[in-house]
């Protein structure tokens, strides 16, 4: 008899873990239905940038968010001096593999950076039911975009002429295994249409904190880095496609920097021998493999001689 | 609207899928990137069968009406296909009752008094009156089954065999006399799969061993590819040429029947959801089945999965001339059946579940089971196998050595003698086919009990032997170890076991595709 209460108990394990109780049924992708072009339905977030909204963002992202995030992984923020070199607007541009991208970059900015930074979230994902939609637009201050070949929203050109920076992860969705994916040329576009700087940041180590599927970062604090830098403005008679090419090789190279050294970063990039951000073509496990190690910081010096 | 077969790619999306392992089945969980091989979904039945039946004999394929055939003072003989047709049974009343009470009327308005039924079981168990009656109806076997006009075939009944001539290819036709001697034979058919109907009816169901030897032999049934694509079967070939020579011979009047996949009744009906789609309902009715059978003492889980009745739908009645009607049923049952898959893979996965055609309130026997998996299930394809040549095949089945007395004594010593011998279907039939088909005491329990022909577990695993000639490697998954290893495969705990076995043959990140039947499917394979 104990054994099938054994079995019994495997069961319902196997079933509220296969069907998600509690959570989103998810449909396996290649049984998606077909999705005719969706008409875009913008869900309205301006309030989420009025008085009232900010002052509960300022107080649940400084009281709960950053100490929880501290508590939860170890961030290692570098190349925020380089956000002096420009005063306005920007469009903060980075890698995406992990839900914890954007409260890492958010709460790695400086306090008045952060005020005044809104969140690019995809609309069939954040913005599918309305709590969701009202909580991450008060946690995060995200407005939608589509992201499955619809119209832009208009939203991010109004933020940028209205003063606030946004974020924007041109892969359009996180990782698979960790390795940087194509990025899209929606965030070069806006930049260039919108004349503003593109701010390049890299992430490393979130996608082993906490990868797709997971819904709270590994337990043993996994270091995270993420690196600044310096901001690119599409140059005279430069296309979109060339300035999101430029995009793309900014961030590798921080990723590079950051699994090394500014030094030997910058040469390879000179040698045009930068490691391919998209990772190397082996076996799909050796490639998830190395992005589930903990990235090495190498810039950490020690307090004390030895 | 019914959807189509689909080919899923497993992601980490993916639930544990529903692998059926006879009197059970599991939740597996496949490695990324499987291939799992959906059938369509059931097609709508018709709402008035008797209508449908009504309209094809009265408008037959290729011949005068039913009715016009009907004259007093004829000879007609009814034959039907036996039990191991449809699979699971249907639900009451079976198509072929339906079929049958409208002939019969008809012969009766026509005032035709010499009618006999013959249940076409070939060297199949002879029927018991029960099951007979659950065929026909309870008004047929009333009328015919107590004066002795409604039986089942005797293959070894000599003085009741009519030799009807040699095709041109030399092969013996030889069928029941009864059958072959009649003004008409209207044979009542269900095409559950492709392989089923047209000359496959009377030349075969009908027939002596003399006349099945010239198909069912393993250099037959290997160049088969496969028997459920007709037009590339040898056997099917040697049928049609059978078949043709009888219509020379005979008027022979085919009423076909095809059926949805609607195989499982209600509360197992999420056995025919996409796993997926399973709402609350779904994963509670297969939480409560599978604790139920957990609990279930074996006896009560055979009784439970061997009265399980089909809700089929009627998909298509088409009656006339042979060839003419079976070229409409296929082309029905691909529509409910084929499912279009891209490219061969490494290893091909199958769940074997507790039935199959010959094992119908009886036990699925090691040789069945083989049969019903590198048989039956491993050639449900057109064009190519789903696994490619040299790939490995894993079956899902307890395989038990058990086996029915009854129904299946040649199968205990088969599986005995036989096989611990040998497993090379080659071997086997040059050695032993002739003694098996010729014992005396075989030929008496077929005759006189219930028990399948001593010929029949021979034929059993040459139908697997396309497979055998095909693949390297056949793993079960879950099988007695002791039992498989007598048929020459190997056993394993889990899907990662076999896999790792396999790897010596498939490397190790194989293609892997998954056959989700049943329902019944035909892959397609470009």
């Amino acid at each position: 008899m104990g054994g099938f209460w054994r079995g019994t108990v495997d069961d319902v394990q196997a079933v509220a873990r296969g069907w998600r109780w509690g959570r989103r049924p998810l449909v396996p992708r290649s049984a998606e239905p077909y999705a005719p072009e969706a008409s875009t339905s913008v869900f309205p977030t301006t309030w989420a940038r009025g008085g009232p909204a900010r002052a509960l963002r300022e107080v649940v992202q400084v009281g709960g968010l950053t100490p929880l995030l501290r508590a939860e992984v170890s961030p290692h923020v570098t190349g925020l001096e380089r956000l002096q070199q420009v005063g306005g607007p920007v469009l903060f541009v980075a890698n995406h593999s992990s839900h914890l991208d954007t409260p890492l970059i958010l709460c790695s900015l400086p306090a008045a950076w952060r005020r005044r930074t809104a969140v690019a979230a995809a609309a069939d994902y954040f913005f599918d039911t309305w709590w969701r939609a009202t909580g991450s637009a008060i946690l995060f201050n995200t407005f939608p975009i589509e992201r499955r070949g619809g119209a832009m929203s208009t939203t991010p050109a109004d933020l940028l002429a209205d003063g606030w920076s946004v974020l924007v992860f041109p892969e359009g969705t996180r990782s698979a295994d960790g390795w940087v994916g194509r990025f899209r040329l929606g965030a070069a576009a806006l930049a260039v249409e919108n004349r503003v700087p593109v701010v390049p940041v890299s992430i490393r180590g979130s996608y082993a904190a906490m990868p797709r599927g997971r819904g709270w970062p590994r337990p043993g604090r996994m270091p995270v880095s993420v690196r600044f830098g310096d901001p690119l403005t599409c140059g005279a008679g430069e296309s979109v496609r060339d300035f999101g090419v430029r995009i793309h090789g900014a961030v590798s190279q921080l990723l590079d920097e950051d699994a090394s050294t500014w030094w030997d970063a910058r040469r390879r990039a000179a040698n045009g021998a930068t490691p391919d951000a998209s990772g190397p073509a082996v076996a799909g496990w050796r490639r998830v493999w190395a992005q589930t190690a903990p990235p090495v910081v190498t810039d950490r010096q020690p307090v004390w001689r030895r | 609207m019914s959807r189509p077969g689909f080919v899923l790619e497993v992601d980490d999306r993916t639930p544990p899928l529903v692998v059926h392992q006879g009197e059970g089945f599991r939740l597996e969980h496949f490695p990324a990137g499987t291939r799992v091989i959906y059938p369509p979904e059931s097609l709508p039945g018709t709402d008035d069968v008797d209508g449908a039946i009504r309209h094809a004999l009265a408008n037959p394929e290729g011949s005068e009406p039913l009715a016009e055939l009907l004259r007093p003072g004829m000879r007609l003989t009814i034959a039907f296909d036996d039990i191991s047709l449809p699979l699971p049974p249907m639900r009451k009343p079976d198509v072929r009752q339906r079929v049958l009470e409208q002939v019969l009327t008809m012969a009766a308005d026509a005032g035709v008094d010499d009618v006999e039924l013959i249940s076409a079981n070939s060297l199949h168990r002879r029927l018991t009156p029960h099951e007979l009656r659950d065929i026909v109806g309870e008004r047929v076997y009333r009328s015919f089954f107590p004066a002795g006009r409604l039986t089942n075939h005797d293959a070894e009944d000599a003085d009741n065999l009519l030799h009807v001539g040699l095709t041109d290819q030399g092969e013996d036709v030889e069928i029941n006399r009864r059958a072959a001697e009649s003004d008409l034979l209207v044979y009542v058919n269900v095409n559950l799969v492709a392989m089923d109907g047209g000359h496959k009816s009377v030349p075969i169901g009908l027939a002596s061993y003399k006349s099945l030897k010239h198909h069912h032999n393993v250099k037959t049934m290997v160049h088969s590819h496969s028997f459920m694509d007709p037009d590339k079967s040898h056997l099917h070939h040697s049928a049609q040429r059978m078949g043709r020579l009888l219509a020379e011979h005979l008027k022979v009047f085919t009423v076909e029947t095809t059926l949805n996949n609607d195989v499982f009744p209600s509360p197992y009906d999420f056995l025919l959801k996409r796993e997926w789609e399973w709402g609350v309902r779904d994963q509670a009715a297969m939480l409560a089945a599978r604790r139920g059978l957990a609990l279930s003492p074996g006896r009560l889980r055979h009784r439970m999965f061997q009265d399980l009745r089909a809700p089929y739908g009627i998909t298509g009645v088409h009656a006339g001339e042979t060839e003419a009607v079976h070229r409409k049923t296929l082309a029905t049952v691909h529509r409910q059946q084929m499912v279009e898959v891209q490219g061969q893979s490494d290893v091909m996965v199958m769940g074997v579940p507790y039935l199959g055609p010959y094992n119908v309130n009886s036990v699925m026997n090691p040789i069945l089971a083989t049969c019903s998996g590198l048989g039956y299930y491993f050639n449900s394809y057109r064009g190519q196998p789903v696994v490619r040549r040299g790939g490995a095949v894993i079956l899902y089945h307890p395989v038990p050595r058990a086996f029915s007395q009854l129904h299946h004594p040649s199968y205990i010593d088969f599986f005995d003698e036989v096989l611990a011998e040998s497993t090379d279907p080659s071997v086997i039939e040059a050695k032993f086919e002739h003694a098996y088909a010729t014992d005396p005491w075989y030929i008496h329990l077929y005759r006189t009990s219930h028990a399948y022909h001593g010929v029949h577990p021979f034929y059993m695993w040459y139908w697997a032997a396309h497979a055998m000639d095909h693949v390297d490697e056949v793993v079960w998954v879950g099988a007695d170890r002791s039992t498989v290893e007598r048929m020459g495969f190997r056993a394993a705990s889990t899907l990662a076991d076999a896999l790792e076995m396999v790897s010596t043959t498939v490397g190790r990140s194989p293609s892997i595709s998954y056959l989700h039947n049943p329902p019944h499917l035909i892959a397609d394979v470009r």
